[in-house]
């Protein structure tokens, strides 16, 4: 900056030479040609006049009238070639010229520096009004930083960057950086934590690293990237520029927050027609599957009342039945699946009585194992629980039905239920003696879609779902789940419901 | 195969469920009549005597509720909602607007035919009940003009509020009271979302009149619906 001052001081100095030089020749010109002393008076005028107007300051303008004067005292005035005047009344001259060339310049100064302020407005507000118009045009937000990078790059003459942050506040990995006036490239963020630390406890307008002064670009409610000018342009940067590069800051901000909101409201418009779409799916699956199987499993039922026990043609209607009945459970595992796993589930949670949601799900296992004795132990006082009966319900009956299919017919069924008053929750216990769980299994029992290693008999089918639902049903009671093989043998199933309903803020 | 005289419409638009209902009916000789639309079900319910019907809830045309709404305005017949597994809501609404039972699908032909039965017996039982002054179903009864509960012979001390329970059940043997109904009857209007304390209310009652609770033997829980008394 200061090289710059310098060159400019010589030259507005030698224009001021130049400009009284010149004044100075056309003047002895004039007396030569014996014109009257006013015209050379008006002639140093204008050489102060025109210096005021190719240089800049007040100080040039001065010293041009200090020049001229002097000047005229010495070439023009008798006796010649001194400082010194014979006549006292050129003092008034000198005064009147001093004076009148003081306000000129000073005027055409004024004027001049006008012009060039309302230049430099102009200039910004154009380059703004060209920024603006450019973004209405942007695809995405880092078309908008690469719009905002060339932009400020040309302004001020330097390599800019800008680092986008995604939707989450975090910053991309790679940041825009102008290369030449048509190429960008993108550059990886060394250590984009440290980064947004700064970023985040920044008390200034901007911080000051080791290639960039970097600039916050801060939307409505989070930091939506960072503008990075190096550091050699941003010192040099005058106050216009750095109040444009605000106003540039600004606007980014501007189209980066309203592209933003775009995106959202589309994709929420996304989500509404998703959610139609999945809930008509899903009455598509509950009406078109389950009616027909419905109607398979009630006439398969009837065919097998029709026909004697011994005939083969029971066991081929009983196989309908039967088969029909797996595809059905499996069809409203699905169902359950399907809806456990949307966000939005709402748990109809209700305080319910233990001994009530276990009656029924023993009930229900006994419509379809009738010969299996299922023992339950429950504390001899009430208890009342929240949860979802109808869910609880579910995860007991897949357990039951588990504990079932593992166990031959003599071995022994329980559930179990107390208060752990500690902890808060109730434990409910579904223990067999059946085969017990495989070792390799265990840690995966819970996943969905896994079968065991062990006997994969036909009797046995599942697709492993049933597990799978029990746990999204007890996590999305709060709860927990697990597994583990007894010591005598056989399994032993048990999950916890928390005894209080948890506080709605 | 015994001949009946009461005959039953069958209210639903898929036919093969329609045809095992149909095919159960014949079987147990019911005399029937079908409709797959609820403007069907309508015009038939006008025009020929109908003693009960089994209507599913899922129509094409307007929801089975509204058929439920249309005929209590004339008729008490018994009418049995067939519904999908998922639909508490729907049952627990249907059976307050004045549906006396439900099946949920899939059912059998025996867990239908022994929901009929319950149902028409409920029917000749209307004006009966109230001359009777002695309801029991098993070893349970209790008579209403002492305010005496037994159980296998022996009297039961039961508190107030449990004694109008009993009797609101054993008034609707078999047949589904739900929560609301129950609530609104023992408690009054304007309790109508304690349920908490009808659950309490039902376990200590249960502790008095079954022997394991969590097997019920007289009243059994139909999960997000209500209660129902066995019948016998």
């Amino acid at each position: 900056m200061a090289e710059n001052t310098r060159d400019e001081q010589r030259s507005y100095v030698l224009t001021i030479i130049l400009f009284i030089a010149a004044a100075t020749g056309i003047c002895w010109l004039f007396r030569f040609l014996r014109f009257p002393e006013t015209n050379i008076v008006v002639v140093y005028i204008l050489s102060v006049l025109l210096t005021a107007r190719f240089t800049r300051g007040y100080a040039y303008g001065i010293a041009a009238t200090v020049i001229a004067t002097c000047m005229f005292n010495y070439f023009f005035t008798e006796p010649y070639f001194t400082l010194s005047v014979n006549d006292p009344t050129y003092f008034v001259t000198f005064g009147i010229m001093t004076v009148t060339s003081i306000i000129t310049s000073a005027l055409t100064t004024k004027v001049k520096q006008n012009a060039l302020e309302a230049r430099e407005k102009e200039a910004e507000a154009s380059a703004l009004y060209q920024l603006t118009s450019h973004l209405s045009d942007a695809a995405d937000i880092s078309d908008i930083a690469a719009i905002t990078v060339k932009t400020i790059s040309d302004i001020l003459n330097c390599r800019a960057a800008c680092l986008c942050f995604d939707e989450n506040g975090q910053p991309e990995q790679s940041f825009i950086q102008q290369k030449n006036s048509n190429e960008q490239l993108r550059r990886n963020v060394d250590d984009k934590e440290a980064l947004l630390l700064r970023m985040e406890n920044l008390r200034t307008a901007y911080d000051v690293g080791a290639e960039f002064y970097d600039w916050p670009i801060y939307g409505r409610e989070t930091m939506l990237g960072i503008l990075r000018i190096p550091n050699e342009a941003a010192e040099q940067m005058s106050d216009a520029q750095l109040r444009l590069l605000r106003s540039m800051l600004e606007s980014a901000a501007l189209a980066m927050d309203s592209f933003r909101s775009a995106q959202e409201r589309i994709k929420s418009r996304e989500e509404i027609a998703q959610e139609r779409y999945r809930s008509n799916l899903l009455r598509a699956i509950s009406h078109d599957l389950r009616t027909p199987l419905s109607g398979i499993m009630g006439t398969s039922e009837m065919l097998m009342g029709m026909t004697d026990p011994k005939d083969s043609r029971y066991a081929l209607a009983e196989g309908i039945y039967k088969d029909a009945d797996w595809l059905h459970s499996l069809v409203e595992n699905i169902l359950g699946l399907t809806r456990l796993q949307d966000s939005r589930l709402v748990l109809n949670k209700q305080m319910e009585a233990v001994e009530e949601v276990i009656g029924v799900a023993v009930m229900a296992i006994g419509k379809r194992a009738p010969e299996r004795e299922i023992m339950v132990h429950i504390p001899d006082t009430v208890m009342l629980v929240p949860m979802d009966a109808k869910l609880i319900d579910q995860v007991l009956v897949n357990l039951l039905d588990n504990a079932i299919k593992h166990t031959p017919p003599a071995g022994e069924i329980s559930i179990t239920v107390r208060e752990n008053i500690e902890e808060g929750v109730a434990v409910f216990t579904v223990a067999d003696r059946g085969t017990g769980i495989a070792s390799v299994d265990i840690s995966h029992i819970f996943q969905m879609f896994y079968t065991t290693h062990g006997k994969e008999a036909d009797s046995q089918r599942g697709v492993g779902l049933g597990l799978a639902i029990c746990e999204s049903i007890i996590k999305a009671h709060v709860g927990t789940i697990s597994a583990k093989n007894r010591k005598n043998g056989g399994a032993e199933f048990t999950f916890t419901l928390p005894l209080e309903a948890e506080n709605h803020d | 195969m015994t001949s009946k005289n009461e005959t039953i419409l069958v209210v639903e638009d898929d036919t093969q469920i329609r045809n095992f209902i149909c095919y159960a009916l014949k079987q147990e000789g019911f005399p029937y009549t079908t409709a797959s639309t609820a403007q069907n079900a309508l015009s038939i319910l006008v025009s020929n005597q109908i003693d009960l019907m089994l209507l599913d809830l899922g129509l094409p045309d307007f929801d089975g509720m509204e058929v439920i709404k249309k005929v209590r305005e004339w008729s008490e017949m018994p009418i049995i909602v067939v519904s999908a597994r998922d639909q508490d809501k729907e049952k627990a609404a249907a059976l307050d607007s004045g549906a006396d039972d439900y099946l949920t699908k899939p059912f059998s032909a025996t867990e239908l035919m022994a929901r009929i039965r319950v149902a028409l017996r409920h029917l000749y039982k209307i004006g009966v009940t109230k001359a009777q002054t002695v309801l029991s179903v098993g070893g349970l009864s209790i008579d209403l003009e002492k305010r005496i509960v037994s159980l296998d012979g022996a009297q039961l001390h039961v508190t107030p509020l449990e004694y109008h329970l009993l009797t609101l059940f054993l008034k609707n043997p078999g047949k589904v009271l739900t929560t609301q109904y129950i609530l609104k009857e023992i408690y009054g209007v304007g309790y109508g979302t304690d349920t908490q304390a009808l659950r309490a209310l039902m376990a200590g009652l249960r502790r008095k009149i079954e022997p394991t609770p969590a097997k019920p033997r007289y009243i059994l829980t139909e999960i997000g619906v209500g209660y129902r008394l066995v019948d016998e």
